[in-house]
């Protein structure tokens, strides 16, 4: 018994130096931002004034829904793919597949800045594309840029291998066997994937989109490099109440309402993980 | 061997299987890689006007322009100081965190694990803009302290997830083991827990120097004009030059460190260490 207090001890005495740094730094600096978001910019009043806003100006309301577009396309787009090219990695064997095996690994490590940079050389007007094309007489505009469209192949370059490594991951956790046994008792590869592998990866699809989706909400370096003047994403948008107009009572409630966003992915996370089976323990 | 660049002996030559292959590699590294290559051409591009693929004259101009530049060598080094301090420093508080979380079960554990998440889930810009109120009480403004600690709290969700799932699956049985043989609980730890979860905490080790060598947003909110890192003299730059050559090269100086860590942790970059930093058991 007098063992077990001491192991309770060392295990809170562990995690809580970590812990309170978290409450610290990030939950009491979020409590005061939910705070401040309720407040009158002069007067300190209670007021949602600084909610309304958002939803009531067009400008703002497009914005808001300008993100959630190039979002969702860009969490649709990224898993699908994902999904293809790991499968392709799980299931083929070859020297091909090893070798994307490798590659794909490390655009995750690549500053976003210069990831989105070296993106710029290529599709901008005047770029690596539009000089080919003009080598055959074609003058190419991709019009990608300042566009919502140049924003989502961008998030595709950061996404498509962070989503293709966390469900490579669930698909290599599958093991063979029981591939093979579905194959032996007769269900074909649509059958089998239907059947089995997709249930047995699902977990890793949701985790992978969450964290595309969350992490796309607030993207800022790429719609800041690459983005249009209007609409913008909410990222640029908060940069600006905060930086151009220093509103911080609005861009604050802006905070709050991309966290409520984030949230909805964030809670369906959290319900699959916590759904932990027996045998998982 | 010119035979093979026509498409179609280049189908009947590999099979119809082997040439899907090869067109997935292509678009592969295409998206993925040639943007990288373009720049890396771009930096080592002294004339480089429209409409020429390749640049009209080589050599290292713009390499002599950015080093000349009296910023980026002080630039360089407080990246530097600040990246390997955040990672000591949040080893020092996330690590023991991370392993209580994987081999104890007590109340409010789940609680633990989730307040991580919300690194993650609400803006960063929202986070940073009310710990700049907090900073200024506590005169953090402007200091390698305030600098550091944003760039904690990047970093903390994957510097507690990812080691918890490797010491997860460190086998219980070993460590019993190594007691059972007379090892204390420290030396267990040291020699034999530790060893075998290094891929995981290898891998958060790399995400945060990496994530704290680009982060640019917080560094200049906190930072003010004091603490300049490279991402944020590469905003000036690049904001501020017309030529794309100069933030081609200050890109490729940026990377440098990323590819060194990356070659020098190879072995333990697999999708299986990565993805565990995104699970919660």
């Amino acid at each position: 018994m007098k063992n077990k207090t001491k192991g309770l001890l060392a295990a809170y005495g562990m995690v809580l130096p970590a812990f309170l740094v978290v409450m610290l730094t990030v939950a009491y600096p979020i409590v005061s931002a939910v705070i401040q978001s309720f407040q009158d910019e002069d007067t300190g009043a209670f007021t949602t004034a600084n909610y309304t806003y958002f939803f009531t100006e067009t400008a703002q309301r497009n914005n808001l829904l300008y993100t959630l577009f190039v979002v969702i396309v860009t969490v649709v787009i990224a898993i699908v793919l994902a999904y293809l090219l790991a499968l392709y990695l799980r299931f083929v064997k070859s020297g091909i597949s090893r070798a994307i095996g490798m590659l794909y690994l490390l655009p995750r490590f690549v500053p976003t800045m210069c990831a989105v940079y070296a993106m710029i050389t290529i599709i901008r007007d005047s770029g690596l594309i539009n000089r080919i094309g003009l080598l055959f007489g074609l003058d190419i505009k991709l019009g990608l840029m300042y566009h919502a469209s140049g924003i989502i192949v961008m998030n595709m370059w950061f996404n498509i291998p962070f989503a293709t490594m966390m469900i490579a991951a669930g698909l290599g956790a599958i093991p063979d066997s029981i591939i093979e046994a579905s194959r032996d008792s007769g269900a074909g590869r649509w059958k089998t994937f239907t059947s089995m592998i997709l249930p047995l990866s699902m977990k890793d699809v949701v985790v992978a989109s969450t964290f595309v989706f969350m992490s796309n909400v607030g993207s800022f370096t790429t719609p800041y490099l690459m983005g249009g003047n209007s609409p913008k994403m909410l990222g640029i948008a908060l940069y600006d109440q905060f930086n151009k107009y220093l509103s911080y009572n609005r861009s604050a409630a802006l905070s709050v309402i991309m966290f409520l966003i984030c949230s909805v992915s964030a809670a369906v996370y959290i319900y699959t993980n916590l759904k932990e089976k027996d045998w998982e323990k | 061997m010119f035979k093979m660049l026509n498409p179609r002996r280049f189908y009947h030559a590999v099979g119809k299987k082997k040439f899907l292959e090869f067109i997935l590699l292509a678009v592969f590294i295409l998206f993925f890689y040639e943007p990288l290559l373009n720049m890396l051409m771009l930096a080592f591009a002294n004339e480089y006007n429209v409409p020429s693929v390749l640049p009209k004259e080589w050599g290292f101009k713009w390499w002599g322009y950015v080093f000349g530049q009296k910023s980026l060598v002080s630039s360089m080094i407080q990246s530097f100081i600040i990246a390997i301090a955040t990672t000591v420093i949040s080893m020092i508080f996330c690590i023991p965190a991370a392993y209580s979380l994987a081999r104890f079960q007590y109340p409010g554990r789940k609680v633990f694990m989730l307040s991580f998440l919300l690194t993650n889930a609400f803006p960063k810009l929202g986070i940073y803009t009310s710990i700049a109120v907090l900073f200024y009480k506590y005169g953090l403004m402007g200091t390698y302290a305030g600098v550091i600690i944003i760039h904690m709290i990047n970093s903390m969700m994957f510097m507690v997830w990812l080691p918890s799932s490797a010491f997860r699956n460190v086998h219980r049985q070993q460590e019993e083991a190594a007691r059972d043989a007379g090892a204390s609980p420290v030396r267990t730890f040291f020699k034999v827990t530790l060893p075998m979860a290094m891929p995981g905490i290898a891998v958060a080790t790399l995400y945060t120097f990496l994530g704290s060598m680009e982060e640019a947003q917080g560094t200049m909110l906190v930072g003010l004009a004091r603490i300049q890192t490279m991402p944020v003299a590469m905003y000036g730059i690049v904001l501020d030059s017309s030529a794309i050559q100069i933030g081609a090269v200050f890109a490729i100086l940026l990377i440098i460190p990323s590819a060194l860590l990356i070659f020098v942790m190879r072995k333990y970059i697999g999708p299986e260490a990565i993805a565990g930093g995104f699970k919660m058991k």
